[in-house]
């Protein structure tokens, strides 16, 4: 009831607001509900600016997890490939960043708004940049399909979702209240998506890296590689448990390249480049 | 620099020609090069066992009981057949090829604390001025751009994979 109330006093206050909203009668309270509901989902909705500045606080956050790894020419590297793979895409303009975290931990993440990390431990098990792409392509489909910004509005207090949505209009400053949703959204990191969002980055991935000119096997042949790898292996244990099994993502791609991703067998997988970067140094 | 290079290649090679045992999810056939027109050298059994030599784009070059050939990668699986996922922590192509690099058993299971555990992730305290680096860091249009043309990447349109596309299935369409 209290969620209701302050919602009925957010409609009527809210510029937004369809015009019938405000000179409801009293008669029609029922119609006036349905209004409201609208009215929440509309402004629960987050834009471009805020996602980004989530997006920013959630990669903060990582940062304080993991460190960047201290290898320059390995992170503009990877930043090349990244942008490159989301020029590509429907949301060229966000603004892309990659970073290589210095971390044991076989995995990679997407933040709302166009921050992707993976770590140091995954990359040095792939060998070739048309493999790194296959993931990073992964990631960005997470960002263009709002997966994380959706887990994190769902997850949170309504209240809060209203406080980020109403601190929008000034915009003037940094919003407290995007602080603590990319605070609380953190903690998704551990938890992870719905699998479907994963099946569907997937999907999502191969197709990009195929726009971007790489042999879009990259992504299926990352996934063969962690399918090999124990479960049990300490540095894959998040992986595994935040993501449907490697096996089930290899059924999905079979299926779905079966047909239609024949003719990519002489696309370059830029192995030899890869690894000039990223060095067959692992570090002490 | 190139030095490196040199390094890079040398381990790739090492880790292409490291066998991993694998098996078939199907019954494939076995070609002697990586296309489909090419000669098929065998038809290999569903489940049947293969040690994997190298992967080249959607192909794999394998050896089989009846011949080294090259398979559609998608039909492998690693580990042994019927046994999934894999038992050992030394299967992977990326413990062998840790292995390669480092000379070591490249094992790091036994470390204690770890950046990205669940508990460190829930815990985590902000970090602006490694986010700043990483701002740093990010590459321009114009940088990618030639960036790509350097690797003969050349870009094309293609729609996004119908989630609806059921595996039996081949058209692709839009989301």
């Amino acid at each position: 009831m209290k969620t209701k109330l302050t919602l009925l006093a957010f409609a009527l206050s809210c510029a937004a607001a369809p015009a019938g909203a405000l000179d409801f009668n009293f008669g029609d309270i029922g119609k006036l509900l349905d209004t409201v509901t609208k009215v929440k989902d509309a402004t629960t909705e987050i834009a471009e600016p805020q996602e980004i500045e989530l997006g920013e606080g959630v990669a903060s956050n990582l940062l304080g997890a993991a460190p960047l790894l201290k290898k320059p020419a390995l992170q503009q590297y990877v930043n090349q490939v990244g942008l490159w793979l989301a020029l590509q895409t429907e949301r060229p303009d966000l603004p892309w960043r990659f970073g290589v975290l210095d971390d044991d931990n076989i995995n990679a993440f997407a933040t709302p708004g166009g921050n992707i990390f993976i770590t140091h431990g995954l990359l040095q098990r792939m060998s070739s940049e048309a493999e790194l792409a296959g993931v990073l392509a992964h990631e960005i489909a997470h960002v263009l399909k709002k997966h994380h910004l959706e887990a994190i509005k769902k997850n949170a207090r309504t209240s809060l979702l209203t406080d980020v949505a109403a601190h929008a209009a000034d915009r003037k400053g940094r919003n407290p209240a995007i602080a603590k949703l990319a605070g609380a959204g953190t903690e998704l990191y551990a938890r992870g998506l719905d699998k479907d969002d994963e099946f569907e980055a997937d999907r999502m991935g191969v197709v990009i890296a195929a726009r971007a000119g790489y042999d879009p096997y990259g992504l299926p042949a990352v996934l063969q590689i962690l399918q090999g790898i124990d479960p049990g292996n300490s540095d894959f244990a998040l992986m595994f448990k935040t993501h449907p099994t490697p096996s089930d993502r290899l059924g999905l791609l079979d299926s779905l390249m079966s047909n239609g991703f024949e003719g990519y067998d002489a696309r370059p997988n830029l192995a030899a480049r890869f690894r000039a970067v990223s060095g067959p140094g692992k570090k002490p | 620099m190139k030095k490196l290079w040199m390094i890079g290649l040398l381990i790739w090679c090492g880790a292409a020609q490291a066998a991993e045992t694998a098996y078939l999810v199907r019954a494939t056939e076995l070609k002697s090069k990586p296309f489909a027109d090419a000669e098929t050298v065998a038809t290999l059994a569903e489940q049947s066992q293969v040690e994997v030599l190298a992967r080249q784009a959607s192909w794999m070059q394998v050896k089989a009981a009846a011949g080294t050939g090259w398979v559609k990668m998608l039909s492998v699986r690693l580990g042994k057949p019927g046994a999934q996922p894999a038992k050992s922590s030394d299967s992977g192509l990326g413990k062998i090829f840790n292995l390669a690099t480092t000379g070591s058993s490249g094992s790091t299971v036994t470390t204690g604390v770890r950046g990205l555990s669940e508990e460190q992730l829930k815990n985590a305290q902000p970090n602006p001025e490694a986010f700043k680096a990483m701002q740093d860091y990010a590459a321009k249009k114009d940088v990618a751009q030639k960036f790509a043309k350097a690797g003969q990447l050349k870009p094309e349109k293609l729609d996004y994979l119908d989630a609806s596309q059921a595996p039996e299935t081949e058209k692709q369409g839009d989301q």
